[in-house]
């Protein structure tokens, strides 16, 4: 779903869904990079089943990254893809299932989206060359220098579209990269590889529901698979839970606000194109040695803990005294529509929901009053009850009217808080604050006994009203002053600066920039009226085609939930407006939907091309079909505009607006390319048609052998997996044309990287398990499926009963903490003595700096977890002096005492040293015990697993305890 | 809709009932009653040039008068615009069909919106958004002043501009007015700041048989404003004299900008020579070849956008 503010908002609001990722770094020895093996234990003491991937938000970050230089060409490319892929396996490591999803074409009701997208991304790369080309004049006029443009082709991202040439290639490239890995990754060994590429319809994530539903629905699907699903969209949230899965993961990339990017003429990193003044480049470091580093850090990953989120919800959405008896699992259903209401890619959200106003919490609290009175749950199984609906909207309808006066009051505050803030900031020339009260400085060693911190809130507050009184002073004598040079004139007011009148006013502090003008003006009366004039072109008195949009608007919405929950019913069906009713207007729309059209079918690659292609991009398309595009007298001209319009509609950029593009006309298309059918090439034949899903295996895998008998005996029907083989796996296998076979050489389709002389991959064509026309996936917990562990503090914790609550970090609860061994110890105590006398306390934020991790081997939960993250206060520590002894047997000097922050200081600072000193003690019992027993065990391979496992084994009874050898050990003060 | 021509195509509807069917079944099923009024009318129109369309079947020829019905709503209504080869068939075959102006489409589009921005345009708002007031010094007398604004810019691109060798026509002119300027502050006791600028500009290029022309624009009417200049009031005045730009100049009104502009001017008088040369700087969002009046100074800080561009059109 195209809405970034969804993850924004549950990662504020649910913050312990989110747990960072562990990655083992490959090490390098003597310029050799040694391979990790990721058949070791996962780092993060969690074991994952399957991992699927949305590739699509693989490629095109890695296609045409937005925080580095672009790959040169296609095959830096293809290899930047490998090691983004890679690069999660590491972190995840997959013990069964690697699912690989390509975009293929998508439902109609899709294409308008990425008609947008496209046409704005063409629009886009035209403009930027353009400014380019300008900026690169302007600055070798004054004499600037700039790096030689490399000669490269622009790569137009549009060709991440299923059909093109690109996308073909791409499959060939993953086939012998999974080949490859396949053959030589030890990881890789016992995994089954699933590749869907952009040949077989439906979006990725789509793809890969459908895997997982159609799964879940034969007898031998394993209840507690662990699922890993990357990608970065929202909606995949939306899927996980929609799946019912118990264990469900979610990797993702951090999301890291305002990263610098490099500017596109000279790659260096600080300003923007607008701004390049083709200066050379700075050295970077005494000897430019860190030349080619880049100053941000690598992008990380974590993971998002359905199984959390579920929780949460089940906190927030349980209900007493029901009409009806209480179900989580349909509660979550219809949290997962009201979701829809707020935004998805394939219908505008209402005008009146907002995420960022909170419209999801207005929906439930609506949603739990409602509830009473409908009598039962919104949806079932993906299907829509259209009269409850109706009166979940009805009721948001009744708040319409107050949502849109407040979004206009809290704008213009908003607008107000910011200009008081500039004037703030030009105001603050004198100290923001005056140091004193508790924090003032104080005398080391002086007679005060220090005193903990109390309400440094409060003292924070003091200190800043009296920097203020110190502004007010300032600015009192200022103003007595221009009283007595202008004689009776009265200043306005201090809080007025004077500068400001002069006649050479800056035109920095006038307010805003030039807004858009809004038309509708949503806060005052009137506004549904003139909503419907501006944005659909009809007066109030229309009825009939206000009815006509809620009607689509209704079908859309049972359209996108059976999409998620049953998968696609209708390939035609699409939203034909670009704006959406108010939630008011959904009046009587029970009667508005039956059912969809049966039996459509997907566009074919090229025709689908043809339908969201500008036609700046027709150069990925045959001659024929292209001059459609351009030719005055086409057929289909009008689906091609050069340029078009785009309502802000109340928005500030014009990313965020709507693209006012007109829809294609399916008939239209398909006739227009019926004449130039007979121009395709064979080869483009072959790209036009639809593809199947592959599986792949290693030699090692039992179903190997059963998928080279097959080739064997060239069966050319459907064989159906022996369940047995494969972790309770279902499908039909067909027999491959193209196969990869073992012990057969895979050609590289990249330059860049070798030949695999001996692959011992197997490939074979893969169809999920079919059902009857008319089966409905149920949307239920499956029979045997263990829940995880809780993880959130239950809400009638006491401390009495069992101590201070300690939140969880990781998936493990029982995690063990970060121990140094003795010798660490001694190199550690090395460098404090060495470093004590210059520097005191300034070493210990340095050697804080690189290391993540407060106590825990997973990074602090930095961004997601602010505030709510509280260190475990320890109800006895031990004498101070004492531990320390223990810690270092060599006797520190005595002057060390100051040098240690205060124990008492609780928060950060102290916390790490005594922390450390404490666990000392321990850590050697750890590493005795170590030596007798636990040293082996993980060394070994883990014990093959086979399908029904206790699912505690992830949580607590896997014993991998203690951390391989190998990990980075993270400390901080 | 004008209420004429659609009575027109209502009566001949009925009078041709078979056709009104066959043409009500080509209504979109997301498409306004107005548009599609506006719609039916160019498909009836235009259905002659189609000899082949027989109602009640599709065909080639009707899905082309279908498309280029398209194109013509949704230039109007949705506001896309198509390559020109395109935009000149439709507008010819829509001769005569007339639209409320007020059911146009109002959206800005894309290249409209960016282009106003940090971005250079792809296509430039046109006179709507600046609109500009253009006056003449207050004693144009010379009949040698080249100078002619017209009231609303031209909104063809600008593509003429001056020639190569005018900065040396131009040359002679201000080597004079050079020094007119320089006798003329020696008189008024040096350069400073309570000069009358503009008074001082106005009689030395006078004297020397040419005019200074001002243009004022309102602040806000300025489209490539530098991103962190937000203010909204106030005249910005511009002087050129014989096509050449000499100054730019801010002020609360009218008066005041033109004397910082003039100040301005005089402020390259200062130097030992004034050199008349070709530069580059922005005219309504697009960057055009001018001619400036520069001191021998380098010049650190690019050109303030141009206000007025005299070397379009009748130049």
């Amino acid at each position: 779903m195209g809405v970034p503010a969804f993850f924004r908002w549950l990662s504020r609001k649910y913050p312990s869904i989110i747990v960072n990722c562990v990655e083992e770094k490959s090490k390098e020895c003597n310029g050799v990079r040694i391979p990790i093996d990721t058949s070791k234990p996962n780092p993060n003491e969690v074991e994952f089943d399957n991992l699927y991937l949305d590739m699509n938000g693989i490629i095109h970050p890695c296609t045409h990254p937005e925080d580095k230089p672009a790959p040169k060409n296609e095959d830096e490319m293809m290899v930047a893809i490998f090691e983004y892929i890679d690069r999660l396996f590491n972190i995840v490591r997959p013990r069964r299932v690697l699912y690989m999803a390509i975009d293929g074409v998508a439902p109609r009701a899709k294409m308008n989206q990425q008609r947008s997208r496209r046409f704005r991304a063409s629009k886009e790369a035209v403009e930027l060359a353009d400014e380019k080309q300008r900026m690169r004049e302007d600055i070798f006029q004054r004499g600037g220098y700039l790096p030689p443009e490399e000669i490269k082709e622009r790569f137009d991202s549009n060709c991440i579209t299923p059909g093109t040439e690109f996308m073909d290639n791409l499959a060939k490239c993953l086939r012998y990269y999974i080949a490859d890995r396949l053959t030589n990754d030890p990881g890789w060994r016992n995994i089954t590889v699933f590749l869907s590429d952009a040949s077989v319809p439906g979006e990725g994530e789509h793809k890969i529901m459908d895997f997982i539903r159609r799964q879940r629905a034969q007898p031998n699907h394993d209840p507690n698979t662990h699922h890993c699903l990357c990608g970065a969209d929202a909606d995949l949230i939306m899927l996980g839970l929609a799946t019912h899965e118990p264990n469900f993961t979610i990797i993702r990339e951090e999301f890291k606000p305002n990263k610098p990017r490099p500017c596109a003429l000279c790659g260096q990193i600080g300003h923007e194109l607008k701004d390049c003044q083709g200066v050379a480049r700075e050295k970077r470091g005494e000897h430019d040695e860190f030349a080619d580093t880049i100053p941000t850090s690598e992008q990380e990953f974590i993971f998002l803990r359905l199984s959390v989120l579920r929780e949460y919800l089940e906190r927030e959405l349980t209900m007493a005294s029901l009409p009806f008896p209480f179900n989580f699992e349909r509660s979550v259903d219809d949290w997962v529509f009201m979701c829809f209401f707020v935004g998805n890619d394939f219908l505008p959200h209402l005008p009146s929901l907002e995420i960022r106003e909170g419209a999801i919490d207005r929906l439930v609290s609506i949603y739990k009053d409602v509830v009473h009175k409908t009598g039962g749950y919104l949806t079932e199984n993906g299907f829509v009850n259209l009269e409850r609906v109706e009166l979940i909207m009805q009721a948001v309808g009744v708040a319409e009217d107050n949502i849109f006066k407040k979004r206009k009051d809290d704008e213009e505050n908003f607008k107000k808080r910011m200009k008081e803030k500039k004037k703030r900031l030009k105001a603050e020339q004198g100290p923001a604050f005056l140091l004193g009260g508790q924090f003032a400085p104080q005398a080391l060693g002086g007679r005060d006994r220090p005193i903990p911190v109390q309400n440094a809130r409060h003292t924070a507050f003091d200190m800043r009203m009296e920097g203020n009184r110190y502004q007010q002073n300032k600015n009192a004598a200022e103003s007595l002053r221009a009283t007595l040079r202008n004689g009776s004139k009265a200043p306005a007011g201090p809080s007025d600066g004077m500068d400001n009148r002069g006649l050479k006013r800056k035109a920095e502090d006038s307010d805003s920039e030039p807004e858009p003008e809004d038309n509708v003006r949503l806060w005052e009366d009137g506004w549904k009226q003139r909503y419907y004039k501006n944005k659909f072109d009809v007066d109030e008195t229309d009825e009939e085609f206000r009815k006509k949009v809620v009607k689509s608007y209704v079908e859309g919405l049972c359209w996108v939930l059976r999409y998620y929950y049953q998968g696609c019913a209708s390939w035609k069906w699409y939203f034909p407006f670009h704006y959406a009713p108010f939630a008011s207007d959904f009046k009587d729309i029970k009667d508005m939907f039956k059912d969809f059209e049966k039996g459509t079918m997907p566009f074919k690659p090229l025709e689908q091309l043809m339908g969201v292609f500008p036609a700046a991009s027709g150069n990925f398309l045959p001659t024929t079909w292209r001059a459609l595009m351009t030719d005055p007298d086409s057929s289909i001209i009008d689906f091609y505009p050069d340029d078009f319009a785009i309502d802000l509609n109340g928005k500030k950029y014009a990313w965020q607006g709507v693209a006012l593009l007109p829809f294609v006309d399916e008939r239209r298309l398909r006739a227009a390319l019926t004449k130039v059918y007979p121009d395709l090439t064979t080869e483009e034949g072959r790209r036009n048609s639809l593809g199947s899903d592959v599986v792949f295996v290693g030699k090692s895998h039992p179903l190997c052998d059963f998928i080279i008998e097959l080739y064997r005996s060239e069966s050319c029907e459907g064989t159906e997996i022996p369940p047995e083989l494969c972790h309770g796996i279902q499908g039909t296998l067909n027999l491959d044309e193209e196969p990869i076979l073992p012990d057969k050489p895979v050609e590289s389709p990249v330059p860049l990287l070798r030949d695999i002389p001996c692959s011992s991959a197997v490939g074979i064509k893969f169809k999920d398990p079919q059902f009857e026309e008319r089966h409905v996936f149920k949307a239920v917990v499956l029979p045997g499926a263990k829940m995880p562990n809780k993880v959130l503090k239950p809400g009638d914790w006491h401390r009495s009963n069992s101590g201070p609550w300690k939140p969880q970090l990781g998936f493990n609860p029982n995690r063990q903490q970060v121990h140094l061994d003795q010798s660490a110890f001694r190199t550690l105590g090395h460098h404090v003595n060495s470093h004590q006398q210059g520097s005191g306390q300034h070493n210990q934020p340095r050697i804080g700096q690189h290391v993540g991790g407060q106590y825990s081997n997973a990074p602090p939960p930095s961004v997601y977890h602010q505030g709510n993250y509280r260190p475990p206060l320890r109800k006895d520590p031990p004498p101070f002096q004492h531990s320390r002894q223990h810690g270092f047997p060599r006797a520190p000097p005595p002057s060390h005492q100051q040098q240690y922050p205060r124990p008492q200081r609780g928060g950060h600072g102290g916390h790490g040293w005594d922390r450390a000193m404490q666990a000392q003690g321990t850590a050697y019992q750890h590493n005795v015990q170590r030596g007798h027993g636990g040293q082996g065990s993980y060394h070994q391979q883990p014990p093959r697993r086979d399908d029904r496992r206790p699912q505690e084994g992830y949580n607590s009874g896997r014993g991998y305890a203690l951390p391989p050898p190998t990990r980075r050990y993270n400390w901080s003060s | 809709m004008a209420e004429g021509s659609g009575g027109d195509v209502s009566e001949f509807l009925s009078q041709n009932p078979h056709l009104a069917q066959w043409v009500e079944s080509l209504k979109e099923h997301n498409e306004t009653n107005k548009q599609w009024l506006a719609r039916r009318e160019f498909v009836l129109r235009n259905r002659e040039v189609f000899p082949t369309i027989r109602p009640g079947t599709t065909n080639h020829s009707l899905d082309r008068l279908l498309s280029m019905s398209k194109v013509w709503a949704n230039h109007v209504f949705l506001g896309c615009r198509y390559p020109q080869p395109v935009m000149d068939k439709v507008n010819e075959m829509a001769e005569g069909i007339t639209v409320n102006e007020a059911d146009k489409c109002v959206h800005k589009t894309r290249g409209e919106i960016v282009g106003k921005g940090k971005r250079p345009a792809v296509s430039v708002s046109d006179g709507e958004s600046c609109s500009k007031k253009s006056k003449t010094g207050p004693s144009d007398t010379d009949g040698k002043a080249v100078e002619r604004n017209s009231g609303r810019p031209v909104a063809a691109p600008v593509k003429s501009g001056p020639s190569p060798g005018a900065p040396a026509e131009h040359q002679p002119f201000f080597n004079r007015l050079y020094k007119a300027v320089a006798w003329k502050l020696v008189s008024a006791g040096g350069f400073g700041p309570n000069l009358d600028h503009f008074e001082i500009l106005r009689t030395c290029v006078e004297s020397c048989k040419a005019s200074v022309s001002c243009v004022f624009v309102p602040l806000k009417d300025i489209p490539d404003l530098p991103a962190g200049c937000t203010q909204k009031e106030g005249q910005v005045c511009e002087l050129r004299c014989q096509t050449v730009y000499m100054g730019t100049g801010y002020g609360r009104d009218e008066c005041a900008a033109r004397a910082m502009a003039s100040k301005e001017a005089l402020k390259i008088f200062q130097g030992r020579k004034v050199t008349v040369k070709l530069s580059r700087r922005r005219f309504r969002g697009q960057d055009v070849e001018d001619l400036v009046l520069l001191d021998e100074q380098p010049r650190r800080s690019t050109l303030p956008p141009a206000l007025s561009y005299p070397f379009q059109g009748d130049q």
